[in-house]
């Protein structure tokens, strides 16, 4: 295993760039999931790792090692693909062998590591059949033991459970997790499904426009995202955002639908470094539903409920904007009841509104 | 399931819509197809006079087939139809498919060489037969001119009235009219091959020559057995070429089945004779014909499946 470091890659498409001026370093052992919309730039910086594509600029290195000219073969990496890459002439065993085939290694060697690594993906007893005769679970784990079987510094995985069903998705992340903790294996995750970053990476590297928005732990990026995009983008139902005014010197924000909201001391210091209007962050889960007004209360009313069993979405509506607020299973709302809402003012995410950048203290 | 247990007469009542679409094609195919093959089968078992007055023929039951089986000149049609029809398949597939492998990498002007390769598959094989015993003319050709000024003969070859360089000679120009066919199938077949699969194997530590063997070639057996097979249809019923260059000539050496039939029958108005000879032609290319289909449907199934 070994570290990857990414020093200010670039690509290019022609005019379009993919990737924009991207630093990185994932750890030995580490498990970094690239996360990001459709067209953000992460799985280009997969095959950027991979060697699939061709840096226009920057730096890879993987371990001690400049890897920018390597072809992919001569980088030790392994990939696991989103739609498996099986090869469908193939038996599961031709499959899982292939990698070590190339690498002339013995015919002993290999049949033992084959073996050992079906073992450990519980689908020795597959070895004999052809990919489509296999459930999407199954080529999913043939798949992860092609890129096991050669023992690589590097694990690149493309979205690899985006082709499975929902309950087997849950149960295949587990085992991805799993794996990681029980191989000590450096992985690269992509996927734009942030809930599977946030369980399952040590790190996640939040993409957008081929530009590297935040790379931290998933606590730190869900508790304390870098800018709009991340704040939307991450956590779900996405965060509640909506724009004021600083009002009273700081002291408290002012809607564009005629409500006040006064600030801690901590918000006010904060709102007072905005260069012009904040955009107030409140995750559904800090917000407070009450019956009567207060100061640091803002009038609403209930737009729909929805219960989801051990929780229960409100939608609240604040003139024209939208806001989803949660409550406990046994608080009965009905549509068209008044409420105000209060904020937890520890966990409240001000925003520039010119620059997109979290206000800190 | 119900449906299968259902008697035919049924089954088409119940589709008679679906049944009156394919109608109108099943009754021209039955016209122009199926009546002529009923009609040479009947002709065959017949002894015909040679002129036109078909309704002097006489029973001969199998007299034709046995004639045919045992000349010389079936054996020797029979061998140069083999000669003909493997090597120009062979050929043709070879160069069509290093066509095929060179177009479909990038490079500069490859629409233009795609343009230009294609060029003898869309001529007329008529006039391309005509160009071509010019080319090839003992007198006049321009190949005989240019291997005498490059000192390989003394003196131009006689391509076309020689009995051991005629069949070569006819095999190029049919290689060089049919090629681009292979080389438009297998390019397409080689723009199927997924990239992912490519991209897959270059992680795996493959390199170009290992993935042309374990990701395209295996890609590619339909195609190519789709490809082979209709080759070997379309010359083993070559004519065209052989007729108009050689009409079979000289002295027989370049004669295959399908002139020799035409021999038979319109120069020589052995009606009853050709037909048998057709029917045995005919029973060549259903067993032809049945692989072709199963290559075709065995691709479905395993989709289906």
């Amino acid at each position: 295993m070994a570290q990857v470091r990414l020093g200010n890659i670039v690509k290019h498409y022609g005019d379009s760039i993919a990737v924009d001026d991207v630093s990185l370093t994932v750890e030995d052992g580490e498990f970094v999931a690239l996360v990001g919309p459709s067209g953000c730039g992460k799985t280009t910086t997969l095959n950027l790792v991979a060697g699939l594509l061709e840096l226009t600029g920057g730096t890879i290195h993987i371990g001690d090692r400049q890897v920018n000219e390597l072809d992919p073969k001569d980088r030790d990496i392994a990939m696991v693909f989103q739609n498996y890459a099986l090869y469908p002439n193939k038996t599961v065993y031709a499959n899982l062998a292939f990698p070590l085939q190339m690498r002339k290694t013995a015919k002993a060697d290999i049949d033992r590591k084959v073996r050992a690594a079906a073992a450990s993906l519980d689908i020795t007893h597959l070895l004999q059949r052809r990919p489509r005769e296999l459930s999407g679970g199954q080529q999913q784990r043939v798949a992860l033991g092609r890129a096991l079987v050669r023992d690589p510094k590097v694990f690149l995985m493309d979205e690899p459970l985006s082709n499975l069903d929902a309950k087997l998705r849950v149960q295949m992340r587990a085992e991805l997790k799993r794996f990681h903790q029980d191989l000590k294996a450096t992985i690269i995750y992509v996927t734009h499904d942030q809930l599977e970053a946030v369980t399952m990476a040590d790190r996640m590297a939040v993409m957008n426009h081929g530009v590297l928005q935040q790379y931290d732990t998933p606590e730190v990026v869900f508790n304390a995202p870098l800018n709009l995009f991340v704040a939307g983008f991450v956590g779900s139902p996405a965060m509640n955002l909506f724009p004021a005014e600083v009002a009273d010197g700081g002291a408290s924000l002012l809607g564009p639908e005629g409500w006040r909201l006064t600030l801690s001391e901590r918000n006010a210091a904060r709102a007072r470094r905005a260069t012009g209007g904040v955009i107030l962050g409140a995750r559904h889960s800090m917000i407070g539903l009450h019956g009567e007004p207060a100061t640091d209360r803002i009038p609403g009313r209930v737009y729909t409920v929805e219960p989801t069993g051990d929780i229960t979405f409100v939608h609240v509506r604040i003139a024209a904007a939208n806001v989803i607020a949660s409550v406990g299973p046994d608080i009965r709302l009905r549509a068209d009841d008044a409420v105000w809402l209060s904020f937890d003012q520890n966990k409240l995410h001000l925003f520039d509104v010119a620059s997109g950048q979290a206000l800190r203290d | 399931m119900t449906a299968r247990s259902d008697g035919l007469l049924r089954r088409i009542v119940r589709h008679r819509a679906d049944y009156l679409y394919v109608a109108p094609a099943l009754g021209v195919m039955l016209l122009v197809i199926g009546y002529p093959i009923y009609d040479t089968v009947y002709l065959s078992f017949f002894n015909t006079p040679p002129n036109l007055a078909l309704e002097d023929k006489i029973f001969a039951g199998l007299d034709n087939y046995g004639r045919i089986l045992s000349a010389d000149s079936f054996h020797e049609a029979t061998w140069n139809t083999l000669v003909w029809t493997v090597f120009s398949t062979f050929f043709a597939f070879v160069l069509g498919f290093g066509a095929a492998l060179a177009l479909n990498r990038e490079f500069r002007g490859r629409g233009l060489l795609r343009g230009i390769l294609l060029i003898p598959y869309v001529i007329s094989a008529v006039a391309a037969s005509y160009v071509w015993r010019w080319l090839y003319h003992s007198d006049f050709g321009v190949i005989g001119a240019i291997s005498v000024a490059l000192g390989f003969t003394d003196t131009p070859i006689n391509f076309l009235d020689n009995t051991t360089v005629v069949m070569p000679a006819l095999i190029v120009v049919n290689v060089w009219k049919e090629f681009p066919f292979a080389m438009i199938m297998m390019l397409a077949g080689l723009q199927t091959v997924p990239d992912h699969l490519l991209r897959a194997a270059r992680v795996d530590g493959a390199g170009t020559w290992e993935s042309f063997v374990h990701i395209t070639l295996p890609h590619l057996k339909g195609v190519t057995l789709v490809t082979v097979l209709l080759l070997l249809v379309t010359n083993l019923n070559s004519f065209t070429i052989p007729y108009i260059m050689t009409g079979g000539g000289p002295a027989g050496a370049s004669e295959i089945w399908i002139t020799h039939i035409y021999q038979l029958a319109f120069g020589r108005i052995r009606f009853g004779l050709a037909s048998a000879y057709s029917v045995i032609l005919f029973i060549v290319m259903m067993g032809l014909g049945y692989f072709y289909v199963r290559a075709l449907t065995q691709g479905d199934e395993r989709r289906g499946g």
